[in-house]
């Protein structure tokens, strides 16, 4: 046998496998030695890049603002504009908008920014703003819930007049949400060369989910950016996100998965912008369920959760317990430790003894023969949140399961009534009575578990009357706090947005909305 | 040969036919609702229930969902007919057009780890079945069960992280750009290797035990050449595998495809099953059905050939 | 390869495995942890004296997890493979056997629709009728994993066909069922035996890969597949988290992989039978 002429390729290919295999063991060193390493890229950027590279989880799918998130993504990459956006701190400033004036309690006038234009150069007045917000209506299943009690008509060329049905509604907060994104509705938006938009960014080119390019949009009629293009990439994994932000072939990386954090704090190449949005995880229950149509059962889940545990375990550290449902919005952050005011495992065991839930010899709640038991779903990235929350009943001597998956079974669970518990965190962020009604009206749409509470009714009934700022707040304040002792739902902590950014950039702005919230007009790249 | 022809694109036809049947009963009977999907789910506010419902009503309607499955289908088939393969539920576009931009990156990525997973297969396989028995083989061995038991994000990680984060060789994005492509078609061929090498390697072997390759060796015949000769042999099922793997890479290697951002078929059926967007993974699967199909008649025309004589006695390993 | 070599390799296999399914039978025997106490203070510890493979991000011992969850996994992944083995030799073997039957033709034109489906949509389908447990991913698993094994099963029926010993066989009148189980069956044995140690880690790992669907098993029961699947998010940062089920996993390959191959060269010591 020639065994000379076998041994070299033989050789060559082993290198290769060995390669490919070491993928086993020297993980360790490798994510160790990563922060040290970098270095070489992050010199490469130091002569100031022209292009902003945006990396996320999806961009896109669509140039029409009225297709499902295609708004949300435009509003986020600089490219559109709404009449007013929620700042920072959560209160809202015109942007398109030049001011806002409640006439009466049902009309509001609003006066547009005098020199405001598309990238096209034609004139933003009263008719196009109506245009563009009559377009979505129509073609925007999605802006229903902020504009349906609204109706637009144009004054003059630069003022519009919006009738309410409701009395005392905040239409500058609702006009603020990126669905009512103001685009030129005589365009077609069927590519690149035929949208026409206001924002400080232009699409330049656009691959569909894959990568969108902007420039600076010269037409622009506010103070224009220093960066000159912007490009917003699809990267769906999360890890290799990450890894794309540390390699420096992005500067922006969105939706970090929480679990990185450790890591990312450790790179000298990145920040990271950690703030907790507007939105509360939240356990619904089912009050169909016989067993939770005692209010002491749902008490006593409410006291046993130990939220403070959960963060850790489920969210690495990286938000703040929430016990009433709406703190987790700014604007009523007092009522952050309402009502559950600490961790009450005793408390929750007394409440249960009362209901009738007694422990057996095998450490398990049982009455008339049943053991107490809980399923709760859970869908996306909270299965952690789901395991340590049957850790912590389980040790009320609970029967907890946990059935994690699509979010369509959840979906096809609730049609049919079976279920007893899921996780969801809808947004905090709105009005405050279109956001109770909506969670604990008996005809609110996140209203699964079928909670019908007179107080409450007669609490929002109030609610939707008021006509000062100051009461509006304090009857939002009671029904939030009222319902948090009902406990038809748990609240837990707000979802954390996680963004890592280039430290050779400057001027990111943590908001707690980050998914609109990406570019602005002050980022600029900085020698490192 | 014409009758043979009529009778293969005919059965061709039947199982694109039956599939399809299947296929659109099958995405329909998945759980979840598109039309509420595409109004959407959490992170939002809650809506007012009469409003929600009439909403959904009319955008069931307009989705053309509010018909019974069997004439969603029949619309389904009778566009189809028009070479028109919907519009998707979620991005409001051709799915033709779609797939089309998805379908070339996936063939190329799927290409290339197909020639490196047969290349490197090929080598090692003979090299192990030719050294069978010594440390060479077993430490083979060892490489092909590690391979296959190791989670491919793991790999595709590690590789990222050193490549592209530590030295900088590699670029990460969403391009599906020539420079792009050796590391996941690495990786994949790397993770496709074992199969070609234990085929390879078990078939040599089981050829140069047979009576007429030891009789030649015994006549003298040099063992380089016995190789090739028992090669000929071996090409036929290595074929047969490399038809397999081909299918399975371009149906999506949705894990390689994630990890790496390379925006290929496997991407646009995962979303169109997080999406419920039926249109899209109609769409997909038939297009998967006719590959496949048609893959299986080239591996029989590559077997016809490689070896014109062996067609009768091997044409039912052709069906492989 | 002489026979003597194919027994230590056979040996060797049986060893091993015996090994692991002891290790994981005696689990709650070998290791003082439990499975499912967690631990805020002992999240993603790296491996110690005390945790030998470390500790998972809810501060739970990843060795002893590892143990525990063995036992699932062997138990219902062999039984799965196991069917998907029995399904594809019959079906495959009938195949070849009535070779150009109308069985036959139907069969491979099932196959080739079976693979260019998204194995996806079918186990959503199957967890939406029927429910999202470990048994119904499997479930989903069988009715697609039979396939490599009928295509396998069916070109070895086909060339054994033409061996002269089963011409003998049909000139002296031996009726097909006999022929069938006597010669043919036989044959295609070893090297699907092979096949399928080698689709036991392609079976785990589809487990862990389609957990995010929210199918197998479900928290906090430890499970090979849905341990790999939890471990990816802390895989970057605290890569042990993977290795314990990642090596039971490569070991039980190993040990299949080397009974398999062991087997086949005793049941065809003088011509290895061919693979494809």
């Amino acid at each position: 046998m020639n065994r000379k002429k076998i041994i070299w390729p033989m050789l060559v290919l082993l290198i290769l496998i060995l390669a490919g295999c070491s993928g086993n063991q020297p993980v360790t060193e490798g994510s160790e030695s990563a922060a040290p390493t970098n270095e070489p890229t992050s010199q490469t950027d130091s002569k100031a890049p022209e292009e902003l590279i945006i990396a996320d989880q999806e961009i896109a799918a669509a140039l029409d603002p009225v297709q499902p998130l295609t708004s949300s993504y435009l509003v986020a990459i600089g490219a559109g504009e709404t009449l007013f956006k929620a700042d920072a701190e959560g209160k809202i400033q015109p942007i398109l908008a030049d001011s806002a004036e409640a006439v009466d309690a049902a009309t509001w006038e609003i006066r547009l920014k005098p020199n405001a234009q598309f990238w096209s150069g034609k004139k933003l007045d009263a008719e196009a703003v109506v245009a563009s917000l009559e377009r979505s209506r129509e073609l925007d299943k999605q802006i229903m819930p902020y504009i349906q009690d609204l109706t637009f008509s144009a004054i003059d060329e630069s003022t519009l007049q919006v009738k309410t049905a409701r009395a005392n509604m905040d239409v500058p907060l609702n006009l603020s949400s990126y669905q009512t994104l103001i685009h030129n509705a005589e365009a077609s938006y069927d590519s690149v060369e035929h949208m026409d938009l206001t924002g400080m960014y232009a699409v330049t080119a656009f691959e569909p989910q894959k990568r969108m390019e902007l420039a600076i949009n010269e037409n622009y009629w506010g103070p224009k950016p220093t960066i000159a293009r912007v490009v917003h990439e699809q990267i769906s994994d999360e890890q290799t996100r990450m890894l794309s932000v540390l390699s420096g072939n992005s500067h922006i990386a969105q939706k970090m998965p929480v679990s990185a954090i450790s890591q990312l704090q450790a790179e000298e190449a990145v920040t990271l912008s950690t703030t907790p949005a507007s939105n509360t995880q939240t356990v619904y229950l089912n009050l169909n369920r016989l067993k939770f149509q005692d209010v002491k059962v749902r008490q006593a889940l409410a006291w046993s959760v130990n939220r403070e545990e959960l963060i850790v375990q489920a969210a690495e550290g990286q938000s703040f317990p929430v016990t009433t449902w709406l703190s987790s919005n700014p604007a009523f952050a007092e009522a952050r430790n309402a009502v559950y005011t600490r961790y009450d495992l005793d408390r929750a065991g007394q409440l249960l003894d009362e209901a009738g839930w007694v422990l057996d010899g095998s450490g398990v709640r049982m009455k008339d023969g049943e053991p107490l038991s809980i399923k709760l779903m859970t869908w996306g990235g909270d299965r952690a949140l789901g395991e340590t929350l049957q850790y912590q009943w389980t040790q009320l001597g609970i029967q907890a399961e946990v059935q994690h998956g699509d979010y369509s079974l959840i979906e096809t669970a609730r049609e049919s009534g079976e279920w007893d518990a899921f996780i969801e965190a809808w947004s905090t962020f709105g009005e405050p009575f279109t956001l109770l009604s909506g969670q604990y009206a008996p005809t609110g749409g996140g209203n699964y578990g079928g909670f019908d509470d007179a107080k409450t009714n007669e609490l929002l009934q109030q609610l939707s009357e008021a006509s000062d700022e100051a009461s509006r707040h304090a009857l939002a304040l009671e029904v939030n706090a009222h319902v948090a002792e009902q406990a038809p739902v748990i609240s837990l902590y707000p979802r954390s947005q996680i963004t890592a950014i280039s430290r050779n950039l400057e001027g990111f702005v943590d908001h707690f909305r980050p998914f609109e919230n990406l570019v602005n007009e002050n980022l600029k790249f900085v020698s490192p | 040969m014409g009758r043979r022809l009529l009778i293969t694109v005919l059965q061709m036809l039947i199982t694109v036919f039956v599939a399809s049947l299947v296929l659109f009963a099958l995405i329909r009977l998945a759980p979840g609702d598109p039309a509420k999907l595409l109004i959407g789910r959490t992170m939002e506010i809650a809506w007012d229930a009469a409003a929600y419902e009439t909403t959904l009503n009319e955008l069931r309607e307009e989705m053309g969902l509010n018909g019974s499955v069997f004439s969603q289908y029949v619309s389904w088939i009778g566009s189809l007919l028009q070479l028109d393969l919907g519009t998707s539920f979620y991005t409001d576009r051709s799915v033709a057009a779609e797939i089309g931009e998805r379908l070339p990156s996936t063939l190329l990525l799927a290409g290339t780890a197909l020639i490196i997973q047969t290349v490197i297969g090929l080598l090692v396989g003979i090299l192990s079945a030719v050294h069978s028995g010594t440390w060479f083989d077993t430490v083979v061995r060892l490489l092909c069960v590690g391979l296959a038991s190791v989670p491919g994000f793991v790999i595709g990680l590690v590789l990222l992280l050193v490549l592209a984060v530590q030295m900088g060789v590699y670029e990460i994005s969403s391009q599906a750009a020539l420079s792009r492509l050796w590391l996941p078609a690495l990786t994949m061929g790397l993770l496709g290797a074992p199969q070609v090498v234990r085929v390879v390697r078990a078939n040599l072997l089981s050829e140069l035990g047979q009576v007429y390759i030891q009789s030649a060796l015994s006549r003298g015949l040099g063992s380089t050449r016995a190789v090739w000769h028992a090669m000929r042999n071996v090409l036929l099922p290595t074929i047969t595998l490399m038809g397999l793997s081909f299918t399975s890479y371009i149906s999506g290697a949705v894990v390689i495809e994630s990890v790496f951002a390379w925006p290929g078929l496997g991407e646009y059926a995962l979303n169109g099953i997080l999406h419920k967007d039926y249109p899209a993974l109609q769409g997909y699967a038939l297009v998967m059905v006719l590959s496949v199909v048609v893959i299986h008649l080239m591996v029989e025309a590559l077997y016809v050939w490689l070896d014109p004589r062996m067609m009768r006695r091997k044409k039912e390993a052709a069906h492989e | 390869m002489n026979s003597r070599r194919a027994s230590y390799t056979l040996g060797f296999g049986v060893a091993l495995l015996a090994l692991l399914a002891g290790s994981v039978l005696a689990a709650s025997w070998l290791s003082p942890n439990d499975p499912l106490a967690m631990n805020v203070g002992a999240r993603l510890q790296q491996p110690s004296m005390e945790h030998w493979l470390g500790t998972d991000r809810f501060g739970r011992d990843i060795l002893t997890r590892t143990l525990h969850g063995g036992q699932t996994t062997l138990i219902s992944c062999g039984l799965a493979l196991l069917s998907a083995v029995l399904i594809g030799l019959l079906l495959g073997a009938l195949a070849g056997m009535f070779h150009g039957s109308l069985f036959d033709i139907a069969l491979m034109r099932i196959i080739d629709v079976l693979l260019a489906f998204p194995f996806m949509v079918f186990a959503m389908v199957i967890a939406a009728l029927f429910g999202t447990s470990l048994f119904h991913l499997l479930l989903a698993v069988v009715v697609v994993w039979w396939v490599g094994f009928a295509r396998l099963t069916r070109s070895l029926v086909l060339q054994a066909k033409n061996s002269t010993t089963v011409d003998a066989a049909r000139v002296l009148g031996t009726s097909k069922s006999v022929i069938l189980f006597r010669e043919l069956l036989p044959q295609a044995f070893g090297p699907v035996l092979v096949l399928a140690t080698f689709e036991l880690g392609n079976l785990i790992l589809a487990i862990a890969a389609l957990s995010f669907l929210g199918l197998g098993s479900q928290p906090p029961s430890p499970e090979w597949g849905s341990m790999l699947a939890d471990g990816r998010a802390h895989f970057m940062t605290s890569p042990h988290v993977l290795l314990g089920p990642a090596l039971w996993i490569i070991l039980t390959v190993l040990a299949f992989n080397c009974i398999g191959e062991g087997l086949r060269d005793r049941i065809d010591p003088y011509e290895k039978a061919r693979i494809g």
